[in-house]
């Protein structure tokens, strides 16, 4: 058997001769030298690499297809470059290669399917070691292991340190030298998946000292890799282990024996661990004993209301919250409102049948272990791909199943899957081929790859443990468990994130998180022109709370804030907690004003809340917030902060639940070159109510009195003083309005500017001539404050 | 008279192994040192005919070491191989511009090592057959 190889170093030759017993590997010098020896019938396996005779490998392929001689040849197509769809399919399809390799080349993988393509047994890889050198090297190792498991230690301590965010920079340093050190030397002992993790983890870490939380995730799952590689644990021992279906625990609490026998009859046939309880003490010890996944409530077990209320609020509340599905033989409107509203998460009729109950009870554990996760699949048999989508798309998750694994990476860059299920052997790109590419990209090193595949030998177990594989279910698959090591894989990316991402008490996101995000927001608005704005929002008095009333009292107002705000928000925005009393908001596409406008609503809300201290004493809160906005205020999301702590300090000095915009803070004493609105008008009560009206509303504004301060102000080719809307006045002393116009729209300012004509009723035409000479909008006056806020509003959005 | 190569690799395992490998393949007389300075020490007391080192080290990095090397008259003329994990097409220009005579990438298989540092050196082509018995 010949195999000619074009673009490989000698040393890939060696390698596929000492794994494959009697072949010869020929280097190529040019495509002469390939043509004259297929002309020959010399070759079995041509090798090629893409920047082969500089990048003109393809060229040849083509020409060589051409020929009789060269139709049939089994070639191998390394493309030593980025993954392109386009580039793998014209190999496969039209110049009928083999298989495709990617970068990184694992030789691993090389000679197995060469030696699956030739047919040939593959030889192990330390045959032809010298056994002098062998047993020198495994005494070494013996001897070393304790320093090198120490080094692992540090890099597992700076991977707990990433997760929790308080990687220190001597621990990130000397983890970087560490890593360095053991990718240097572990594959020299004998442990070469072990030193590809090491370099990994070093280029991760010389990255900075922040790493995504996808990076993070995948910097401890390498150190977990390192160890396992180095202790030697078996790695076919977690994939061979039988994993039994975890089952769902189901507290029932009713006092209705009857109801409650037949209800847990009916859900231990559906797998429940059941357990029911008929008082609140007894639900409450059941539930700190042991905490169930899911409670069915019923809401007047006990006769009284008020206990099904608190014992419903008690379980939401709880970190992590229980799920609970209310059973109520009421089914008004209010109620429901009530059971979402003190965090229940289901309502069923307690006249519905046990089977119809414990549907919904099933239905809704199923929703809470995977709630919208994309899961893709890849397998070129189509069977499997049919199995997957009847296993999964009951359970609420969307999957993506791909039969051509050539179509793999513009339809996974599309989906974005949470997670990947993988077939090992595939025609032309193998599962462990679309494993390494995942890999080695950043965006994606955190997703979770499972392989499917029907050998399970230590070989191939091995193999897909090193190309960054993190679990493996053997075919034929079983259902329940594949689902539960692709839930368990879910929960643990899950878990991972929150415990790194949230907040405890509030469930906000924390300063790391949200930091990042935040800036990814502030990057997007930047791009796409859109405003963000950024809030701060504090408790006042929040330590005399605590002092007077216990800090269970301040931690309820906490979390009542957190979860006030969140039912109010959309996806785009986002809540985190910095600071013990301090909550910062960003809403993404929102200005200043719209920011100002929502929080005043939700914060009105809070005010009029009561609360209620464990000693029984009701109390009321008190919120101040600073509001800041992406580019007037700011660009990073240090300025923004800044801005929006000074407006908040200036809320807080006036006290009394105030929300005060960047830039308008009473007393900042300089005048701002940039404003949002900008009044032109004599009548001093007048501007003061419309100006008031719109400080209130969180416009940035300026008030000038007289046509020719306005014309000064305004106008010229670098006007000193900058408004997004003018609202003007027509009746001015000295320069009149309609002047001042003229002169704007000389000047070309009204491209930037919007000006809105404040008009007399009485003098015909007026708002007609306002508009030629370039207005936006006009009001007619007497005008009405809120009627002048709405124009503005509707002239701001029309930027 | 066989050939002598001076190991300077902070790494204790890196140079047991190195030391093992070149010994029993190549039959070469190999002495270690642990640091930039005790290298350059060793080298000047007793030049050897070529010296591995390695680029990674605290306190004196191979870079520094090569140069103060290449300072020494008694030293200037010895061949230089550096051992390396960091091995991007950047880093061996740099090596070489430095005036090293190759870059070995770490981690280096036992195995071959011999042959490798032979052909560089274009030493006893022998020792080549002697590797693990390959071709």
């Amino acid at each position: 058997m010949r195999i000619l190889m074009g673009g490989f170093s000698d040393d890939l030759g060696d390698w596929l001769k000492r794994r494959l017993d009697d072949v010869c590997v020929d280097p190529l010098a040019d495509g002469n030298e390939l043509r004259g020896a297929l002309a020959r019938g010399e070759a079995s396996l041509l090798l090629l690499d893409h920047q082969w005779l500089g990048g003109k490998a393809m060229t040849l392929l083509e020409e060589i297809r051409s020929h009789p001689w060269g139709r049939e040849l089994t070639v191998f197509y390394y493309l030593s470059q980025r993954a392109d769809g386009s580039l793998t399919r014209k190999l496969v399809r039209e110049l009928g290669v083999r298989e495709v390799l990617l970068p990184p080349l694992d030789i691993h993988e090389l000679a197995k399917k060469t030696s699956e393509a030739l047919s040939l047994p593959l030889m192990p890889v330390k045959e032809d070691a010298d056994p002098a050198i062998q047993s020198a090297i495994a005494d070494v190792r013996n001897r070393f292991m304790g320093s090198i498991l120490e080094r692992v230690g540090v890099l597992e301590r700076a991977g707990v340190g990433f997760l929790e965010g308080n990687l220190t920079r001597d621990l990130r340093e000397k983890a970087e030298r560490e890593a360095h050190k053991l990718s240097g030397l572990l594959g020299t002992l004998g442990f070469s998946a072990g030193s590809r993790f090491a370099a990994e983890i070093e280029r991760l870490l010389r990255g900075g000292a922040h790493l995504s939380e996808a990076q993070a995730l995948r910097f401890s799952e390498l150190v977990v890799a390192l160890r396992l590689d180095i202790e030697k644990i078996p790695v076919a021992a977690p994939a061979l282990v039988p994993i039994s279906e975890k089952r769902s625990s189901l507290l029932i609490v009713d006092r209705d024996m009857d109801l409650a026998e037949r209800l847990e009859a009916e859900a231990g046939s559906r797998g429940f661990e059941v357990q029911t309880v008929e008082d609140l003490d007894a639900a409450r010890e059941a539930v700190s004993r042991l905490p169930p996944d899911i409670v069915l409530l019923d809401l007047f077990f006990s006769g009284r209301e008020d206990e099904g209320w608190a014992l419903l609020e008690e379980l939401s509340r709880r970190t992590p919250a229980i799920p609970t599905m209310v059973l109520t033989s009421r089914g008004e409107f209010t109620d429901r409102v009530e059971v979402a509203r003190r965090g229940g998460r289901g309502f069923i009729s307690k006249f519905s049948s046990p089977s119809q109950i414990i549907e919904a009870v099933t239905k809704l554990v199923d929703r809470l272990h995977a709630t919208d996760a994309r899961i893709m699949a890849v397998d070129d048999d189509p069977q499997v791909l049919a199995l997957l989508r009847a296993l999964l798309e009951p359970r609420q998750v969307s999957i993506l199943t791909l039969d051509d694994p050539l179509q793999f990476w513009e339809r996974f860059e599309a989906f974005a899957p949470h997670l990947l299920l993988l077939d090992v052997e595939m025609p032309h790109l193998s599962g462990v081929e679309l494993c390494h590419v995942v890999r080695n990209d950043a965006r994606w090193a955190g997703v979770p790859i499972l392989f499917l595949t029907r050998h399970n030998d230590p070989e191939t177990i091995h193999r897909v443990f090193s190309a960054g594989a993190d679990d493996f279910v053997a075919k034929p698959i079983v259902g329940p468990e594949l689902l539960t090591r692709i839930f368990n894989r879910l929960e643990r990316v899950r878990l991972q994130r929150n415990i790194s991402e949230i907040d405890p008490l509030t469930g906000a996101l924390n300063r790391r998180k949200s930091s990042q995000i935040l800036t990814d927001f502030i990057d997007l608005a930047q791009r796409h022109n859109q405003p963000f704005c950024l809030a701060i929002v504090d408790v006042e008095h929040l330590r005399k709370i605590n002092d007077e009333l216990g800090h269970a009292s301040g931690d309820h107002v906490l979390e009542t804030i957190s979860r006030r705000f969140q039912n109010a928000f959309r996806s785009e925005d986002i809540l985190a907690r910095w600071n013990s009393d301090e909550f910062v908001v960003g809403m993404y596409g929102m200005s200043r004003y719209d920011g100002v406008e929502r929080l005043r609503e939700l914060l009105d809300n809070l005010h009029r809340e009561t609360f209620e201290a464990p000693c029984g004493a009701e109390f009321r809160v008190t919120l101040n917030a600073g509001v800041a906005q992406y580019l007037e205020d700011g660009t990073t999301l240090d300025e923004l902060h800044k801005a929006a702590e000074k407006a908040l300090a200036s809320a807080r000095a006036s006290g009394g639940g105030r929300i005060v915009a960047a830039g308008s803070e009473t007393g900042s004493g300089r005048k701002s070159s940039r404003v949002d609105v900008t009044l032109v008008m004599s009548d001093e009560a007048q501007s003061s109510l419309l100006l008031h009206t719109l400080e209130l509303r969180g416009y940035r504004t300026r008030w000038l009195r007289d046509g020719k301060t306005a014309s000064k102000l305004l106008a010229g080719s670098r006007p000193a003083l900058r408004s997004r809307v003018v609202v003007l006045d027509v009746d001015l002393p000295g320069l009149d309005g309609l002047a001042v116009l003229k002169k704007l729209a000389w000047d070309k300012v009204l491209g930037e500017t919007r000006v809105i004509m404040l008009t007399a009723p009485s003098v015909a035409n007026e708002a007609q001539t306002a508009l030629e000479l370039g207005a936006f909008d006009y009001v007619a006056k007497p005008f009405n404050p809120p009627v002048v806020v709405q124009h503005i509003r509707r002239a701001f959005g029309a930027f | 008279m066989p050939r002598r190569i001076l190991v300077i690799d902070d790494e204790e395992a890196i140079r047991e192994v190195t030391q093992v490998t070149l010994e029993t393949f190549a039959g070469w007389i190999i002495t270690t040192a642990s640091s930039g300075r005790e290298g350059i020490a060793r080298a000047a007391q007793d030049p050897p005919d070529a010296i591995l080192l390695d680029v990674m080290m605290p306190d004196m990095d191979g870079p520094s070491t090569f140069k103060e090397l290449c300072q020494n008259p008694a030293t200037r003329h010895i061949p230089v191989l550096f051992l390396t994990a960091k091995v991007q097409a950047a880093d061996i220009e740099a090596f070489r511009n430095l005036g090293a005579k190759a870059v070995i990438a770490k981690p280096f298989d036992p195995m071959s090592l011999a042959h490798d540092v032979s052909k560089v050196l274009g030493w006893e082509p022998e020792a080549i057959q002697q590797v693990g018995g390959r071709r």
